[in-house]
């Protein structure tokens, strides 16, 4: 996994990340979505054979957007951490 | 949820759609498996060519040890041929000596004892007498993205969990709903309709718009962030196994995301 970060300004951040799909930047744009302080975040696949996606971030000032990822990440590993706890306990029953 | 044999069905409750949708596409994509790689024919005197022989060798699941192999782009040997912590050699030798036979999967003979066919009965070549098919096949971990054969499922699905709401003072159980429904997912109780079968509605709608009554005595809806999630293993890996790696993954993914973003950061 690779970032090459292609435009940034204080509050807007438009990175391109090589070796990921849709996986990861889905669920990264629904986690930013949900936070107050993102004013716009998405993602887009240019061409669906020969890119990688572009992700797009911009805050509404009080945050920068990396650390608007950086709190998506948080929040995706604590529900992932709660999900495997959930899922081992219910395999062994 | 439920469990038999190679196939599992699980019920989720309280995680998003991009959240279930990521975990199905790394258990198609991403969950490492065995499979024969590369082939080595020393003879083949068969009707079918080589490569078609390779290429059914590849397709055949083969019983995966996830903990004592490694990934080859991952495995300490780097070499490109691979050693005995990424490879597993596999050789067949038949020949018919009287009469037609056919050569099936089970005649694999493996280096490693815990490295076989799923099967032993998937056919690979039919053999006339006289004829000989004698290789040497190598199987190494893979991913589903790079092919196929590396998917460790057959199917993998996710849909939501449905709800179903009869409007008991419109309803006169009529039974038009019981009828139609292809699921067979309600039955009729005395003058009442109930649900017999909830996980088998497919939300088709038709017992809705088959109700006389307007509005429809029956809604046919489903759950906030509740889903039933289906897994068919190829019986290369346990289910059970199959999910906890593809968590796994995930978190693989999202914590090297955030360490490639601090570095941004820096």
């Amino acid at each position: 996994m690779k970032v090459n970060v292609l435009k940034r300004t204080k509050n807007e951040l438009k990175i391109e990340v090589e070796g990921v799909g849709h996986t990861l930047c889905n669920i990264l744009q629904r986690k930013l979505l949900e936070d107050e302080n993102v004013d716009v975040a998405g993602y887009d696949i240019p061409h669906p054979l020969a890119s990688n996606p572009v992700i797009y971030v911009r805050t509404k000032g009080n945050i920068t957007p990396e650390e608007a990822l950086l709190k998506a990440v948080d929040k995706l590993l604590e529900v992932s951490e709660e999900f495997s706890k959930a899922l081992e306990k219910a395999l062994k029953t | 949820m439920e469990k038999d044999g190679n196939t599992m069905r699980l019920l989720i409750k309280g995680v998003d759609t991009p959240f279930i949708n990521a975990l199905r596409r790394n258990v198609l994509a991403e969950v490492p498996c065995m499979a024969i790689d590369e082939v080595v024919i020393i003879e083949n005197s068969s009707v079918l060519h080589d490569e078609i022989i390779a290429h059914r060798l590849g397709l055949i699941p083969l019983k995966t040890d996830l903990d004592s192999y490694n990934l080859p782009e991952e495995c300490s040997c780097k070499s490109e041929f691979g050693c005995n912590l990424c490879r597993v050699t596999l050789t067949l030798d038949k020949e018919a000596k009287d009469g037609t036979i056919t050569v099936y999967s089970g005649e694999l003979i493996s280096e490693n004892p815990n490295i076989v066919p799923v099967s032993d009965a998937i056919p690979i070549v039919k053999l006339a007498k006289g004829q000989k098919l004698r290789l040497e096949a190598y199987a190494r971990l893979g991913r589903g993205k790079d092919h196929a054969k590396w998917q460790p499922v057959s199917t993998c699905t996710y849909k939501y969990l449905p709800r179903i709401n009869i409007d008991a003072e419109s309803c006169d159980a009529c039974g038009k709903c019981v009828e139609i429904c292809p699921r067979k997912v309600l039955a009729k109780k005395g003058d009442k309709i109930e649900v017999r079968d909830l996980l088998a509605c497919s939300l088709c709608q038709d017992c809705a718009d088959v109700c006389p009554k307007e509005p429809p005595a029956i809604k046919i809806g489903w759950e906030e962030n509740a889903f039933i999630f289906g897994l068919e293993s190829t019986g290369a890996l346990p289910p059970e196994r199959i999910m906890i790696e593809a968590v796994k993954i995930l978190k693989k993914q999202l914590k090297e995301f955030a360490s490639q973003i601090e570095v941004q950061k820096a």
